[in-house]
C-alpha cells in the first residue's frame, strides 16, 4: 500500500520539475501554420535560428505562389501563351526536375502539373468557395494531358511542350521546406528541433531525454487518433480531405485531384505516410500520401510501394482505419475503439 | 490485508468485507481510472493557449465560464471557454472550419482558424504528444 501511495505521487511530482529549455514560435506561411520547437538551446539563439526560417519559408512561399504574382507564376503564364523560353532560379529549376522524377514514380499519380485542373475547382484561392462544376473544362483539361515531362530546362531557362502545363508545387513546397530547413538547422549547430509546416513534420535529435512525439490528428475530430515518435532525421505527412475542402448537394470536394479523372478523390478521408531519414525525407513525406490517396483500395499497397513507402496508415470514407504492418509497430492508438477496429493486413 | 481468505465456512459472519477491504476495492477503482486517464491519454486538459499570428495572446484556465473576443487579419474570432472545454463560437471566415471543430477538452488538441490566424492549444500537466500532424 504505501509503496502504491509512492508510485502515485512520483506520477503526480512529474508535474513540477522546472520549465524545459523548450522555444516554441508560430507563424502563417504556405497558407498554413509553420510550428517550430527548438529545445536545448538559449531562447535568444533559439529566436535568431526560428526567425532565419521563417524567413526562408516565406521567401519561399512567396516565389511559389500558385495564383498571386510570383517567379512559378510568371512561368506558368509564359506556358500557357506559347514556347518562348523563360529563365528561372537554380534552386527552381532543381525543384521542378526533382518534382518531375517523383511524378514518372507515380506514374503519374502525383501531377504537379494539374494547376489548371485545382484553379477550375476554386482552390487557387486564399478563401474559395463551393464552385459549380464546369463538367466541360474538366474533361478538356484532363485530355490536354499536361505532364512535368513536357516542360524542357535547357541552359536555365524554362519552356512547356503542351500549353496546358501549370504548375502547382501545393504537394510538394512544404515537404521540400521542411528539407531546407533541416540542412538550415543542423549548418547553424542545433541538436534537436521539431518543424511542423501545416502537418508535415520533421524530427531533428529529441526532447530531452525522450524522442520527438507526434499525434495524428483525426479526420472527423477535433482530436489526435494515434501518436508516435519522431525518431530524428524522420518525417510524417498526411493528405485529408479535411483540410481543404467544400461541401456541394451534401458531397465532399476535397482538394486532392486525381489526374487521371480530373476530379477531387472520394473514398479517402486521410493518409499518413512516416518517411525514415534520407535527403529528401521532408519531400517524400509531402509528395508519397498523395498516389496512395487518390489509389483504388485494391491498388493501395501497390502505390505504396511504387513510391517506397513501407509505413502508412489509411482512414477511409467509413471510418475504416488500415494500417501497413510497419507503421503498426509504431503507432500507439489513443481510443481502445480504434485500437479494436483497425485493419492490419495491407502489402 | 483482507481475512476472506482466514475461513471456508460460508456462514463466518467476518466473511462481511471491513473497512480495509472497501478501502482496497475504492482505490482500486481509483486506480484503474487513473491508469485509464494515464495510458490511454484522455487527459483533461487544465489551461488553453490562444495565439494570433505569431503571438501569444494569453494562457488561460479552462475552468471558467468567459467569452474572448479576438482580433484578426479579417475581423473577431469568438472564443467561449466553458468549464473544461473551448471552442470557436463565432469566426469572421467563410468556411468557418474553426466553428464546426467544436468543443475541445483534452490535453494536446488543437483548432486553428487560418484565414483570421487563430490557434487554440489545450495544454495539460503532460502533454501527449509535442506537435500534431494533420
Amino acid at each position: 500500500m504505501r509503496l502504491f501511495f509512492i508510485f502515485t505521487l512520483s506520477f503526480l511530482l512529474t508535474a513540477c520539475v522546472k520549465p524545459e529549455p523548450l522555444y516554441n514560435t508560430q507563424s502563417y506561411i504556405f497558407g498554413t501554420l509553420v510550428d517550430i520547437t527548438i529545445y536545448g538551446e538559449p531562447e535568444p539563439r533559439a529566436q535568431e535560428v526560428s526567425n532565419q526560417i521563417i524567413h526562408d519559408f516565406q521567401d519561399l512561399h512567396n516565389r511559389l505562389h500558385a495564383w498571386r504574382p510570383s517567379e512559378l507564376k510568371t512561368l506558368n503564364d509564359e506556358f500557357s501563351r506559347g514556347n518562348s523560353p523563360v529563365t528561372i532560379a537554380p534552386d527552381i529549376a532543381v525543384m521542378l526536375s526533382d518534382a518531375t522524377k517523383l511524378s514518372i514514380q507515380s506514374k503519374g499519380a502525383f501531377n504537379p502539373a494539374i494547376g489548371g485542373l485545382i484553379e477550375a475547382w476554386g482552390f487557387h484561392h486564399d478563401e474559395f468557395h463551393s464552385i459549380k462544376i464546369d463538367e466541360t473544362k474538366i474533361k478538356n483539361l484532363v485530355h490536354a494531358n499536361p505532364q512535368m515531362t513536357d516542360i524542357v530546362i535547357k541552359d536555365g531557362k524554362v519552356s512547356s511542350n503542351n500549353p496546358a502545363v501549370q504548375v502547382d508545387l501545393g504537394g510538394y513546397a512544404k515537404g521540400y521546406a521542411l528539407d531546407i530547413a533541416l540542412v538550415s538547422l543542423r549548418k547553424q549547430g542545433i541538436k534537436n528541433a521539431l518543424v511542423n509546416i501545416g502537418g508535415n513534420i520533421i524530427a531533428l535529435g529529441k526532447h530531452g531525454e525522450k524522442p520527438w512525439r507526434v499525434g495524428i490528428q483525426h479526420p472527423r475530430k477535433p482530436s489526435a487518433i494515434a501518436t508516435l515518435d519522431l525518431e530524428s532525421g524522420w518525417a510524417i505527412g498526411t493528405s485529408g480531405d479535411y483540410q481543404r475542402f467544400f461541401e456541394l448537394n451534401g458531397k465532399r470536394y476535397c482538394h486532392i485531384i486525381d489526374p487521371a479523372t480530373g476530379y477531387p478523390a472520394q473514398g479517402v478521408q486521410a493518409v499518413t505516410v512516416l518517411i525514415p531519414p534520407q535527403i529528401n525525407a521532408g519531400t517524400l513525406s509531402d509528395v508519397t500520401s498523395k498516389p496512395i490517396f487518390i489509389a483504388k483500395p485494391e491498388t493501395r499497397a501497390e502505390a505504396a510501394k511504387t513510391m517506397g513507402v513501407e509505413y502508412y496508415l489509411v482512414i477511409e470514407s467509413n471510418n475504416k482505419v488500415l494500417v501497413s504492418p510497419a507503421m503498426a509497430k509504431r503507432l500507439t492508438w489513443l481510443d481502445p475503439l480504434t485500437a479494436k477496429n483497425v485493419t492490419s493486413n495491407l502489402q | 490485508m483482507s481475512r476472506l481468505t482466514y475461513s471456508s465456512n460460508t456462514s463466518n459472519p467476518r466473511l462481511k468485507p471491513l473497512l480495509g477491504d472497501w478501502l482496497v476495492i475504492i482505490i482500486s477503482i481509483f486506480a484503474v481510472i487513473f491508469m485509464f486517464q494515464q495510458f490511454w491519454s484522455f487527459e483533461h486538459a487544465s489551461q488553453l493557449r490562444i495565439r494570433q499570428g505569431n503571438k501569444i495572446i494569453g494562457t488561460y484556465d479552462l475552468n471558467q465560464t468567459r467569452e474572448l473576443h479576438i482580433k484578426g487579419p479579417i475581423g473577431e474570432s469568438i472564443i467561449i471557454i466553458n468549464q473544461g472545454k473551448v471552442r470557436f463560437k463565432q469566426s469572421p471566415c467563410h468556411n468557418q472550419y474553426c466553428v464546426h471543430q467544436g468543443w475541445l477538452s483534452h490535453a494536446g488538441e488543437v483548432a486553428i482558424c487560418l484565414p483570421n490566424q487563430v490557434s487554440l492549444q489545450l495544454l495539460g500537466a503532460k502533454n501527449t504528444y509535442d506537435s500534431l500532424n494533420y
